[in-house]
């Protein structure tokens, strides 16, 4: 597993993607730092809303694990490279786990990151809060990898198929139709964070914490074992 | 239908493959043994689909196929005694190329990968350029690397796609006789290609496909007889067609000669090579001369078809 781990890290880590990657990742800091030095600073409400809930859950950190995990096999299939793994004598299972780990640990740094530093200027140091917040950026960036691995295998328009599902289904939907938040990934990350931190996130529509962890648990379960029915079915070009 | 002389390592059996309403490849049936096979075929036959059922990366619609008496489909375990090479080139330009066959032997669970992937270079005469990026090496290159690393495992057989294109004359040379040196350790070795002449110097047996259907196989020089024995059709333009025509009739290697509205002879033969030999000559002596002198149907698919119709 250790050698298509550190393939997919040199394939997901091209200088143009880091980049876009970090300068995405600044955004939330950056309105953290501002929202910290402004003499009218925004209500904890209002930041954790806009920022946390909003930029960083809600469109940056399911764009930036788009582009990066829905490339892990969709550049492989591509280029046609991934028959150099599939005929090799290593089961389905270990070529799709070290993909969806490289793909994370590429994610991972500038994301929650991205989170521990954003949650740690605004709430000026308190350790709960950060950890909330953290956390729930780290299961988000587990649960949207692990959708967009898959993404990746059974489809060429990825791209295309990520950016309605994070502007759709986790952007309009989720937010205006009740039933959905059981299945979105942003409001299991959000539900974590309130868990963590009763003070935090408390909106009222929250799913209990005991659904956001075992739905989160199903949810990266079930896209895992897809990528490796996938990859055990298709032909591999 | 049997290759070569002893036990089956690679059996087709009635395999079909259709894409929607296309039908890439139909009702093929054919044993494969150890030594050379070359499959032959023009592009779009069907050769390339397969090659990819035989090497387990794509699915039969219809039939079965075994490799060492067991499914290749979903049998990983299968890989670590077959290499292929697939007729595009899938390499990571980022990587040297060193590094790569390196990475396949680790993949293909050798176990000294050093002493490995230096005998796999060393087979293709890489070693100089092997510390340098794959991004930077010629196709040539390219493809003697993507070898090495289906080399670096020790296949005992080996599934290569159109592996001799890209390659200069001086690589095919070394990469032929590499193949037979392959062959003559005992394994099996399936190479396709659209031309002829480079199955032709190193496969004992050939497996033709048109249109997706296997229209002859065995050994090579038979069917390469029967090729020599087909009508060929030669275009000639000279100044008196009709009185070239008269004469040429008489000629035992000719069958027929049309005279094109255009003045042009269409010459029917079974002998190129005595026309060849007697056209000057008879030219000569009739005071004739013969501007132009061009064969009609020499393409792949008219000697596919040939042979399809026989």
């Amino acid at each position: 597993m250790g050698s298509v781990y550190r393939l997919t890290l040199r394939q997901l880590s091209g200088r143009w993607r880091l980049l876009i990657t970090i300068v995405l990742a600044s955004l939330p800091v950056v309105m953290g730092l501002i929202a910290t030095m402004v003499d009218d600073p925004p209500s904890t409400e209002d930041f954790e809303g806009i920022v946390i809930n909003g930029m960083l859950s809600g469109s940056i950190l399911p764009l930036v694990v788009l582009a990066i995990a829905s490339a892990a096999f969709a550049n492989e299939i591509e280029d046609r490279t991934l028959a150099n793994l599939t005929l090799s004598p290593i089961p389905r299972w270990q070529i799709v786990v070290p993909k969806l780990l490289g793909a994370m640990t590429v994610s991972v740094p500038f994301l929650v990151g991205s989170a521990f530093i954003t949650s740690q200027l605004f709430y000026d140091g308190d350790m709960t809060a950060v950890l909330a917040v953290s956390v729930g950026a780290f299961v988000a960036v587990a649960l949207y990898s692990s959708i967009f691995i898959w993404a990746g295998l059974m489809t060429t328009r990825a791209i295309g198929f990520g950016l309605l599902y994070v502007f759709l289904w986790e952007g309009l939907f989720s937010s205006f139709v009740g039933g959905v938040r059981f299945l979105s990934i942003r409001h299991y990350s959000i539900a974590l964070m309130h868990g963590i931190d009763e003070r935090r996130f408390g909106v009222g529509d929250n799913l209990s914490f005991a659904v956001a962890i075992g739905a989160s648990v199903a949810v990266f379960a079930l896209f895992l074992l897809l990528s490796i029915r996938r990859l055990r079915r298709m032909d591999v070009p | 239908m049997t290759i070569n002389g002893s036990d089956a390592v690679i059996k087709v059996d009635h395999v079909s493959r259709w894409f929607g309403n296309v039908v890439s490849v139909s009702e093929v049936t054919f044993d494969i043994r150890p030594g050379i096979t070359g499959l032959l075929g023009p592009n779009g036959a069907g050769k390339t689909t397969l090659l990819r059922m035989i090497a387990g990366l794509a699915k039969v619609s219809d039939g079965s196929i075994t490799v060492f008496g067991e499914s290749v489909r979903n049998n990983s375990d299968l890989y670590r005694r077959i290499g292929v090479m697939s007729e595009h080139e899938t390499v990571y330009q980022f990587m040297k190329g060193r590094e790569f066959v390196k990475m396949m032997a680790r993949l293909k669970g050798v176990a000294d990968i050093d002493t490995a992937a230096d005998r796999a270079i060393g087979l293709v005469d890489l070693a100089d350029a092997s510390l340098r990026p794959m991004g930077t090496y010629s196709r040539g290159m390219r493809q003697r690397m993507r070898l090495a690393a289906t080399l670096v495992h020790e296949p005992e057989i080996l599934i290569l796609d159109e592996p001799l294109n890209g390659a200069d004359p001086r690589q095919r040379v070394h990469f032929q006789s590499l193949l037979k040196r392959l062959a003559a350790e005992g394994r099996t070795i399936v190479i396709s290609s659209h031309i002829l002449e480079e199955v032709e110097q190193i496969a004992e047996t050939v497996l033709l496909i048109v249109n997706g259907k296997l229209a002859a196989s065995g050994d090579f020089h038979a069917i390469r007889a029967a090729l020599d024995e087909r009508p060929y059709h030669v275009r000639l333009l000279s100044d008196s067609p009709r009185e070239l025509a008269s004469a040429l009739v008489k000629l035992e290697s000719v069958d027929a000669v049309n005279i094109d509205p255009d003045g042009a002879l269409v010459v029917l033969s079974r002998n190129v090579r005595d026309l060849q030999i007697e056209l000057p000559r008879l030219a000569k002596a009739s005071s004739i001369r013969v501007h132009r002198v061009e064969p009609l149907d020499d393409s792949l698919e008219s000697v596919f078809g040939y042979l399809v119709e026989r």
